[in-house]
């Protein structure tokens, strides 16, 4: 029957030869063997695999994204800040001021720091300042991010794995009222809680930054404060405290950052994996019983096997994917516990500046611009990655 | 599942092939108790709401204020008979009628962000996924990817400080509900997108369409039911961040800094609320206004009593209304799920 035939047989009734024509190697290609490698003839030159098609896609809208930000934030900052100075826009038209402010934001331009930080550090800027607290951000970040990790990857997949209501249904309302409770609140809890705890076995505050207090670095070494530890702010010369102490041999100063950036990174924790948790237990329900489980398990596998290896393998890029997506969220809440901590950390700085005082809120508008897109950018990139990376380990698997 | 001659006969014959492949809105199929839980609890909500518009009326925009429990006063009174709820010190009012006067206003708020949110996200979403790689598609991908590069509350903030700056007069709740409901849409219809564009592809829909149905008719029969999942999942988070938003705009004025409000517990200061708010006042009943100073005066001491009352009644409130939501939404997906 017609119907029935190969496609090398419908060609050859239509009289069509495909002899020194490649083929096209690709999903829908019909005479494609899975598993078995393809003739030199029939492969695809590498620069057109869909892969790299995708990846380059993906990379051309980056530019685009960033420029519909920087109009957002034109709009939504400059233009208001510059019409409470000028009321008619005389100086400047669009053209101009909207360069001027893309040239503050990539030359760093963006205004003096608040008075609290020039009078003990002198004339510095916003920028400079950021560059000074980053250390202290990326340090809680990668402790947050490894805890977070550490409870929303084995959690998650065993919600995609069971599918007993006993399980799933508590675990839906947990996550929900611990995404409810305000990130600011469970920080001054964690800080009212452990505060004599903490301050009776370092003799230090808990809510006082991720590294020890000022007073208690003037303490601890006599009254002269280490060259390192830039007026109890920052410390020099890689930035992050925990590298730095180490480097200096400070092991009291490195213990006490040690369970400061322990006890935030896991308030960071519980606020993220609620979030992450909500979104990736919809997209990995039901893993337990796809297919290639069953099979697996009919060839005598054993549960941990099948949930750890085979389950864990499939959910990754998922879960990789809903990463890329709650970033965001992820920064919102690392921002709250730097707040509530007292950090030097980009988070309090943003906080700062995002409550100036309304006199003096048109000074400050050039920093939210700066931070703001510095912010946006790197949520857009870390998305972009991440999304490569989703669709190299898995095809199927893309935000299409 | 049975459906009525007439239903069966309909001109576009999707409703036959609905029977068979249980798609569209299953309406023969009972809601689950979830839902029914849900409604209940919303209802209780809205009860509250009613019976607070009549009995307060014309006061209802500001907590009454009782000179003597305002600060320095030593001790506000816990909850008893008098007061259910006890008494909320840096506004000096009773919670109980305060988180009552509260519940219009925040219900009224949050549907209507969430009502907002919801339309466009699956709207945008689903339109989108009908049209794969169309320039609505790839409009609604780069769009939402770029406002949702920042997280929504910041973008808010943002928003509402280039606003004070220009008119002081604008920002109020009605803007905050329509900026909020604008800003919080873009991660719900990514999802959305996705499903509909697996539900476009779908034979009941090409049936559909090749039996003359409208695009617009396949759209709400068959793809809104389809793709509504993430919006549902996405409505108890979002109602999250509206009162992280709320909550946060009293708590950074009055208490930012813990390590410098410990040394001035003693001082008490009045409650105040920073420029770009978008609440009338600090005296207006809103849960999130309400945690706000309770979190500041409750929480406020390290070696005095600890005032619980004044964050956990507005935080139960808060989390009611979540869970509520929640359950409504996870039950109807579960609903919708049962025609797959």
């Amino acid at each position: 029957m017609v119907g029935e035939a190969s496609t090398d047989e419908l060609r050859a009734l239509r009289g069509e030869s495909d002899r020194g024509r490649p083929r096209p190697l690709s999903e829908s290609n019909p005479d494609r063997i899975p598993g078995r490698s393809q003739p030199a003839h029939a492969r695809e030159p590498w620069y057109r695999s869909p892969f790299l098609k995708f990846v380059a896609m993906r990379a051309a809208t980056l530019p685009f994204q960033l420029v519909l930000v920087l109009l957002l934030l034109y709009f939504a900052l400059d233009l208001p800040g510059a019409l409470a100075v000028d009321p008619h826009l005389s100086a400047l038209g669009f053209f101009q001021s909207f360069a001027q402010m893309v040239t503050n934001i990539f030359t760093g331009n963006w205004g003096m720091a608040p008075s609290q930080y020039t009078t003990v550090l002198g004339p510095v800027t916003y920028f400079q300042l950021y560059g000074e607290f980053l250390g202290n951000s990326i340090q809680l970040a990668i402790f947050g991010l490894l805890i977070s990790a550490a409870i929303a990857y084995p959690l998650g997949l065993y919600l995609g794995w069971t599918r007993r209501p006993g399980v799933d249904a508590p675990a839906r309302m947990g996550t929900l009222t611990a995404a409810l409770l305000p990130v600011f609140l469970v920080a001054w809890l964690v800080i009212i809680g452990l505060f004599f705890a903490f301050f009776n076995t370092f003799q230090d505050i808990d809510a006082g930054g991720i590294t020890p207090s000022i007073t208690w670095v003037v303490i601890a070494y006599d009254g002269r404060i280490p060259s390192w530890i830039i007026y109890g702010l920052f410390t020099r010369p890689t930035g992050l405290p925990l590298i730095d102490g180490a480097l200096h041999g400070a092991w009291t100063f490195e213990l006490i950052t040690f369970v400061k950036t322990l006890i935030q990174a896991s308030v960071i924790a519980l606020a993220y994996v609620a979030i992450f948790l909500r979104q990736a237990r919809s997209l990995v329900v039901g893993a337990g019983t796809e297919p290639h489980i069953v099979a697996a398990r009919s060839r005598g596998l054993s549960e941990s096997t099948l949930l750890w290896r085979h389950t864990g393998r499939r959910v990754l890029p998922t879960f990789m994917l809903v990463f890329a997506l709650t970033i965001p969220g992820y920064f919102l809440a690392q921002f709250a516990v730097e707040t509530a901590f007292n950090d030097s950390g980009i988070g309090y700085l943003t906080f700062f500046a995002l409550t100036t005082p309304a006199p003096v809120i048109i000074h400050a508008l050039r920093t939210l611009e700066g931070v703001v897109f510095v912010l946006a950018a790197f949520v857009l990139v870390a998305v972009l990655v991440a999304d490569i990376v989703a669709r190299r380990l898995d095809p199927r698997e893309s935000r299409d | 599942m049975t459906v009525s001659p007439a239903r069966a006969s309909s001109p576009s014959g999707d409703s036959d092939l609905r029977r068979r492949h249980g798609r569209g809105w299953p309406r023969s199929h009972p809601f689950p108790i979830e839902v029914w839980i849900g409604v209940g609890l919303l209802a209780a909500y809205a009860v509250v709401g009613v019976s607070a518009i009549v009995v307060f009326g014309s006061s209802l925009s500001r907590v009454p204020t009782t000179q003597m429990w305002v600060p320095p006063y030593p001790a506000p009174p816990s909850p008893s008979w008098s007061h259910p709820f006890g008494v909320l010190s840096g506004v000096g009012t009773g919670l109980f009628t305060a988180i009552w006067r509260a519940t219009p206003w925040d219900l009224a708020i949050v549907f209507s962000i969430l009502s907002i949110d919801g339309a466009l996200a699956l709207v945008l979403g689903s339109i989108a996924g009908m049209t794969p790689r169309g320039w609505v598609d790839r409009t609604v991908t780069f769009v939402s990817d770029s406002i949702g590069s920042v997280p929504p509350v910041m973008l808010l903030v943002v928003l509402l400080l280039g606003l004070s700056v220009v008119a002081r007069t604008t920002v109020n709740l009605p803007i905050f509900v329509l900026l909020f409901g604008l800003l919080l849409w873009p991660p719900a219809a990514r999802g959305v997108r996705s499903r509909a564009r697996r539900a476009a592809q779908t034979e009941y829909v090409e049936a559909s369409r090749a039996s003359g149905a409208r695009e617009s008719r396949i759209l709400v029969r068959h793809v809104f039911p389809a793709s509504i999942g993430p919006v549902l999942a996405q409505i108890p988070v979002d109602v999250a961040a509206i009162f992280l938003m709320l909550s946060a705009f009293t708590w950074i004025a009055n208490c930012v800094n813990p390590a410098d409000f410990f040394a001035t517990t003693a001082a008490y200061p009045l409650p105040t609320l920073p420029p770009i708010t978008p609440l009338p006042s600090v005296y207006f009943p809103e849960w999130g206004n309400l945690l706000g100073i309770g979190m500041c005066w409750g929480l406020n001491t390290t070696a005095g009593p600890d005032f619980w009352w004044m964050y956990t009644f507005p935080l139960l409130a808060i989390v009611g209304l979540g869970i509520a939501l929640a359950l409504l939404c996870d039950g109807l997906d579960r609903w919708l799920r049962v025609a797959e």
